[in-house]
């Protein structure tokens, strides 16, 4: 008798721990398939689920990069009805971009800002922008110490600008840090994040000394009008929501000949960009004849980004 | 009606095993189902959060790891902190915590689960993890030190689940387990232990971005925190055993607990001196995170009260753990344990990882408090850890007293 | 008793220390052994480069560009034509010898331009750059004419510093492309002549407090 009502507990507590774990289970497959928004297109979906298991960007072949160009074009044409164009552009021969900027010329006025945000296809929501300009009182030195939120009048007296973003360093602490390889130095000296392959670990993040890096926090929303469809694999093609981005120097222009947004929209020609392995360029110009510094050149990052004053 | 020992199959251990994780008495039965509420809660976080991105939470492009990832760190410590029990078992012979390393074996292998729960949980992308497998992924081995981190975890959790498995297993068959087949691991898993912890704190330590985490101390003082800590936590369970099933634990073993654990607490508060030295006799650009942490800076004050009062409670549990004023009855000490373990808690989690990342590598200065959704999930999390802990533990001890029994009497 | 146990696994102690102490040293190795810094790069590449090889696609040049008579170090460089931008020119169409029979001339004549160069209470006076000879031209302090594109060669005799920059490229600006020909603003591209001085304004954007 006691025995009984022993084995009749224990199949009630058993069916007690069966239903929860199965309501658990049932609410972990929803919220699985409800979050990921799969329940949408059974096109889009068959195109994520390929690109779902995609390999990494360095080992894909030829053909396979057309392939996936070809499928994310497609998905941005369904899901947001714009028409892209992916690039798969690789780096040119005797190339490395390097970047100058004129501390006397910057006038804060923002402008690279904006033009960033529009080419790269920023989130608009969280205001991304991978330059930040810092309005530094004279006398100081390290943007640290300068205000990146200031929204008047400019220029201020007594006050200088200086803008930082991703300077693509040669030994990028970033590189070493990521677990997955998802983001490597290109051989013309871009630091690329292959947004697929990144799995949102934010190690790359901890690890950069400038505040190069900014990670989805949410996913991106860009209003139709303003996206930017010449795109690049590595740079501004859209992103999801769980991926880390950067300044890319404007990789899909670049690599076309084109001087980065940044360096385009400065109404003072305070930016400098070119090849530093052409002795003819304006870039290696400044680097002879102007005084030139770079930031916190004692964690020996060795970026190729450089401040000069006039 | 006596079962034929020998005849007992892995099958048989699987039913057992079930049916003794579920029985029990009415204490215990509302324990789990307060343990499934916890995990729920968790689950329906996780769901906000796979929603809306990890914008659910208060973590942004500055404090980029938040409340997930101080946990983490945590609790890799509190699995670290089994070596405690084996070493001097396995290797100095003392029969007394020979006793106790099943539990603090289980307790090992419960921390190990939350941690990798709570990397899961803060990943962007965790549907992409197959990405981290060396051969179909990439592993960034061995530049990267989160890729060690998860190799040695990995190893870890292996180490410290297959062996107490084995063990318990023959146990159950009633054999002696067999001494070549486990003990080189045991004695593996004691560098391993120290491995995985020092690879953690080099997960910090190796970057020179953030000067609050890049100092040598960063390894060393991790280790004494966890050895502090961990062997609380591993206190505090088996005094939980003690006064809950009728596996009996005797007072020496809480005594040389209790020994452990204020050296390693001595030494972690000498360490942390250390620290405060540095910051604070010539302050620099780089003690800037030392003053957020502990005066604010820009009227961002949030974490002052909370080190604050992590290390005053960590230096008065410390000092009743070393005095020890109830000689006899160790489990008035509990408060002292327990706030140790909060006051480590709060100093190596939040108090380590969100002043490493204020002021950005650009002097930007934040608050960060964890959101709703960050603390739903690390309740879950909790919860599973817990869950896997007693679900762990109750058949072991069943079978590791019977056994005893069965020895006693032979 | 204890002693030859720990003897016996001391060897699988010891070499657990030392694999990972190794595996250590020869990440480190990899680590130091990357390829040596930009400074370096920079000094090595001392070869001019075929302007047209440096991207794959041809890159076409901007229209109303006239050849600069000064070089820099990669040979001779393009810059903006500016006479076609401005309103008025052919100035001998008004100013030539006969009389000026136009309506209004009075609002048609310069008096809208503030001359804002040179020091304050004190600035340049008109014919200190405009040719009283030929309106169409500029005329240098050495008397010489001085072509409306090619006003660099007039700011640059105060401003040579700034041309110095201008020509090598640390002042101005590149015009789209840093491949290929290189194309870049004329003074008058981005300052007014007789108001160089750029206005101040509210920045295009802000940055958020984050959280």
């Amino acid at each position: 008798m006691d025995s009984d009502k022993k084995k009749k507990i224990n199949r009630r507590t058993f069916l007690k721990g069966a239903a929860s774990a199965a309501i658990a289970g049932s609410t972990a497959v929803t919220a699985g398939c409800k979050g990921k928004g799969l329940l949408g297109s059974s096109e889009a979906f068959a195109l994520e689920f390929k690109e779902y298991f995609k390999k990494h960007y360095r080992l894909m072949t030829p053909t396979e990069r057309q392939q996936t160009v070809t499928r994310l074009e497609k998905l941005a044409k369904l899901r947001q009805d714009i028409n892209v164009n992916i690039d798969t552009t690789g780096p040119a021969e005797n190339v490395l971009y390097g970047y100058a900027f004129n501390v006397t010329r910057c006038e804060g006025y923002m402008e690279c800002v904006k033009a960033c945000v529009k080419e790269n296809n920023l989130d608009r929501k969280s205001n991304t922008q991978y330059i930040r300009i810092f309005e530094m009182e004279h006398g100081q030195m390290s943007p640290d110490q300068g205000d990146g939120k200031y929204f008047h009048m400019v220029p201020k007296e007594g006050h200088f600008y200086m803008g930082v973003q991703c300077f693509q360093c040669e030994n990028p602490p970033c590189v070493k840090a990521c677990p997955t390889k998802a983001t490597w130095k290109e051989k013309d000296g871009i630091v690329v994040v292959d947004y697929d392959w990144c799995i949102g670990c934010r190690y790359c993040m901890a690890a950069c000394p400038y505040w190069g890096r900014r990670f989805n926090w949410n996913q991106p929303e860009i209003p139709k009008e303003e996206v930017t469809t010449q795109q690049h694999y590595l740079g501004n093609r859209q992103r999801v929501r769980g991926m880390m981005e950067k300044c890319t120097f404007c990789i899909q222009r670049s690599r076309k000949g084109k001087v980065t947004a940044c360096v385009e929209a400065c109404p003072t020609g305070a930016r400098v960009f070119g090849n530093l392995l052409d002795p003819d360029s304006e870039i290696r110009f400044v680097l002879e004849n102007k005084k030139v510094y770079r930031l916190k050149e004692d964690l020996g990052t060795d970026p190729k980004f450089w401040y000069f004053i006039d | 009606m006596k079962k034929d020992m020998a005849s007992k199959g892995l099958l048989s251990f699987a039913k057992d095993t079930l049916l003794w994780n579920l029985s029990g008495s009415i204490g215990y039965q509302i324990y789990l189902c307060i343990l499934v509420c916890l995990m729920l809660t968790g689950v329906y976080g996780y769901f906000i959060q796979f929603k809306l991105g990890l914008s659910a939470t208060n973590m942004s492009n500055i404090v980029s790891w938040g409340f997930y990832i101080s946990n983490f760190t945590f609790l890799v410590g509190v699995a670290a902190a089994a070596v405690m029990l084996i070493l001097p078992s396995y290797v100095f012979g003392d029969k007394d915590l020979h006793k106790v390393v099943i539990i603090g074996e289980v307790v090992a292998v419960g921390a190990l689960v939350m941690c990798m729960t709570f990397v899961f949980v803060d990943l962007g992308r965790p549907l992409q993890f197959w990405h981290l497998i060396p051969g179909i992924g990439q592993l960034n081995f061995p530049s990267s030190l989160l890729a060690w981190d998860i190799l040695v975890l990995n190893g870890y959790l292996a180490l410290n689940a297959l062996v107490p498995a084995y063990i318990v297993y023959c146990h159950y068959q009633g054999k002696e387990p067999v001494g070549k087949y486990y003990k080189p691991f045991v004695f593996i898993s004691i560098g391993w232990a120290v491995a995985i912890h020092m690879i953690t704190a080099f997960l910090y330590q190796g970057l020179p971005a953030r000067p609050f985490w890049n100092n040598p101390l960063l390894g060393p003082r991790f280790l004494a925190s966890a050895f502090a800590a961990g062997p609380a936590i591993i206190s505090l369970v088996l005094h939980i055993v003690n006064s809950t099933t009728d596996y009996k634990i005797d007072n020496k073993i809480f005594n040389k607990l209790r020994i452990i654990i204020v050296s390693a607490a001595v030494i972690n508060l000498l360490m942390l001196f250390s620290e405060i030295f540095k910051e604070f006799y010539f302050p620099t650009h780089h003690s800037q995170s030392a003053m957020y942490l502990f005066f604010g800076l820009e009227g961002h004050d949030s974490l002052v009260p909370w080190i604050w009062t992590a290390i005053s409670i960590n230096l008065l549990g410390t000092l009743i753990l070393a005095f020890n004023p109830f000689k006899e009855r160790q489990i008035f000490l509990l408060p002292a344990l327990v706030m140790l373990i909060v006051g480590i808690w709060l100093e190596k989690g939040i108090g380590l990882i969100v002043p490493g990342l204020v002021p950005s590598p650009m002097g930007e200065i934040i608050s960060y408090s964890p959101s709703n959704v960050e603390l739903f999930i690390t309740l879950g999390v909790v919860g599973l850890g817990m869950f896997v802990v007693t679900v762990l533990l109750k058949p072991a001890l069943i079978i590791e007293k019977r056994y005893e029994d069965r020895h006693l009497t032979d | 008793m204890k002693n030859p146990k720990i003897k016996k696994y001391l060897f699988y102690i010891i070499l657990f220390c030392i694999l990972p102490g190794i595996m250590v040293l020869f990440s480190s190795m990899a680590a130091f052994s990357n390829d040596q810094g930009v400074a370096s790069k920079i000094k090595k590449a001392t070869s001019k480069l075929d302007k047209a090889t440096q991207v794959e696609q041809s890159i076409p040049l901007p229209k109303n560009i006239v050849k600069a008579t000064v070089e820099y170090q990669g040979g001779t460089f393009f810059t903006q034509a500016r006479k076609n931008e401005i309103k008025r020119f052919q100035c001998s169409s008004c100013h030539n010898n006969k009389k000026v029979l136009i309506n209004n001339a009075a609002d048609m004549s310069h008096a809208d331009i503030k001359v804002l160069h040179g020091n304050k209470g004190k600035p340049l006076s008109c014919d200190t750059c405009h040719n009283k000879d030929d309106r169409d031209f500029l005329v240098s302090s050495t008397t010489d004419k001085i072509d409306l594109d090619h006003v660099y060669d007039m700011c640059g005799q105060c401003h040579f510093r700034q041309k110095k920059d201008w020509i090598g490229g640390a002042h101005g600006k590149r015009v789209t492309y840093w491949a290929g020909e290189r194309v870049v603003k004329n003074c008058t591209s981005c300052h007014n002549p007789h108001s160089p001085r750029f206005e101040k304004q509210w920045p295009k954007t802000y940055s958020v407090p984050l959280k």
